[in-house]
């Protein structure tokens, strides 16, 4: 098997996201609307990509799907919130960037541990996805205690933190799940890729 | 579903617009969204407004294609500029009910988004329908060799970033006939409650994934069979060059930020 050629990582890392790009212009692929902040299936491939190929990788391929995010914001939004919040580099990349860091780390340190592989993929998937609703929903906490953004979820101001947690209950949850069951479904096939 | 997408609408042509060096285009496009900030009243909007229909007229591309850019999204545009119009106070109050305010204040800014929305995307669809995907990936490797002081990977960067355009189409073909193909097997794509439509991604993924890794196998082995050692040393074939057209963009832009401080 090839394992660390420059040749191959470049490759691998093109093809994760050529996939990225893929999923954020497919419909129903990327994102399945409902309400003011889609539902995404973007994680999953950041979560894979940061078991399969590290977490640096992970991170890479994250920041590219933050890039894209940011990007997007201004020139053909996903939701009536992203021109919004996703206009901020800040919500639109660190997130992202930390799904694969999380996952990628996590995951190495659970391999060390005696637990069975896929329980530890389990665990590192659903943090990698809990890092995501967590960070995103928190950060627009913190930059966005504004009236337009609560009208967004039907709120006033003093109602956006319970509407985030709410957000958090009915995106964050079936997201993480999601991860959760699907991450080491298609990561401990790919495992026989790891370069290590 | 492929006329969707993005990336693969470049439309190719020969008008100035075409011939512009991309890296110039790249740089303007980012240029513009910077500066229709500056824009704070209706000359200046209209004044951009302006601007950006002369550089449509020097692309030779029908209006429909910009408009066609915009239609996908003009529900959002106007949800958002819905939401200014309700939510901001300021001016004389027409009607009030609660939180609820529509002042002249609101009304005004909600046109000034949905213009600054419309330009930004004739822009930013500008760019890609003039400037094919290669191109670009050419102008973002040359726009990011200054990084090189700081250790950043530039070669492999752009490499990547030219890996990735040229298998947009081909990963969407598959994805396409993968959908195709778990359809025929009794899979709905988009039906369902919010569990149902997330387990119909999965059918898609895992081969999506395989055939990824293969993909990049085979195309490492090649890449190495023709001589790839790493990034440094390398010539280029598609050399970028600049040439008078590409100042004069540069000065038209500088003309429209100055009358634009001048406006406002």
């Amino acid at each position: 098997m090839t394992k660390g050629r420059s040749a191959y990582r470049i490759s691998i890392l093109a093809l994760f996201i050529a996939i990225i790009i893929i999923q954020n212009f497919v419909p129903l692929f990327g994102y399945i609307p409902i309400g003011p902040l889609d539902l995404t299936t973007i994680h999953v491939t950041v979560i894979i990509a940061a078991m399969v190929l590290g977490p640096i990788d992970g991170a890479i391929v994250g920041g590219v799907w933050g890039l894209i995010t940011f990007i997007r914001a201004f020139t053909s939004p996903t939701s009536p919130l992203a021109p919004l919040v996703f206009t901020n580099p800040v919500i639109a990349i660190v997130p992202r960037i930390l799904i694969g860091l999380v996952t990628g780390y996590l995951f190495n340190w659970l391999r060390k541990t005696h637990l069975p592989q896929t329980v530890g993929m389990m665990f590192a998937s659903l943090a990698g996805a809990l890092t995501n609703t967590i960070l995103v929903l928190g950060l627009i906490y913190i930059f966005y205690r504004n009236p337009q953004v609560a009208a967004v979820y039907h709120t006033n101001l003093n109602g956006l933190l319970n509407v985030l947690l709410v957000v958090v209950a009915t995106n964050g949850i079936p997201e993480a799940i999601l991860a959760a069951i699907v991450g080491p479904l298609i990561s401990l096939p790919l495992q026989r890729y790891r370069k290590d | 579903m492929s006329n969707k997408l993005l990336l693969g609408r470049f439309i190719p042509g020969d008008s100035i617009v075409h011939r512009l060096d991309p890296r110039v285009k790249l740089l303007m496009s980012f240029y513009f969204v910077g500066i229709i900030f500056l824009a704070d009243n209706w000359q200046t909007y209209l004044f951009l407004f302006l601007f950006t229909m002369v550089a449509i007229l020097l692309t030779k591309i029908k209006l429909g294609f910009f408009i066609k850019g915009v239609r996908p999204l003009i529900w959002l545009i106007l949800f958002t500029v819905l939401l200014q119009m309700l939510f901001s106070s300021g001016g004389t109050v027409y009607w009030s009910w609660g939180p609820i305010v529509i002042s002249s204040y609101g009304v005004v800014n909600g046109i000034y988004i949905f213009m600054r929305f419309v330009l930004i995307i004739f822009m930013s669809t500008l760019l890609t329908l003039t400037t094919p995907p290669l191109s670009l990936a050419d102008a973002i490797e040359s726009l990011l060799k200054p990084l090189k002081v700081i250790h950043f990977p530039v070669y492999e960067v752009a490499l990547m970033l030219s890996i990735a355009l040229r298998f947009v189409p081909t990963l969407m073909d598959e994805t396409e006939k993968i959908m195709n193909a778990q359809r025929a097997r009794g899979v709905d794509f988009g039906e369902g409650n919010i569990f149902q439509q997330m387990r119909a991604i999965v059918p898609l993924l895992i081969p999506l994934f395989v055939s990824s890794f293969n993909r990049a196998e085979d195309l490492a082995t090649a890449m190495e069979a023709r001589g790839y050692q790493g990034g440094e040393g390398r010539s280029k074939y598609r050399v970028l060059s600049w040439q008078l057209a590409d100042n004069l963009t540069i000065l038209a832009f500088a003309l429209v930020t100055v009358v634009l401080v001048i406006l406002r």
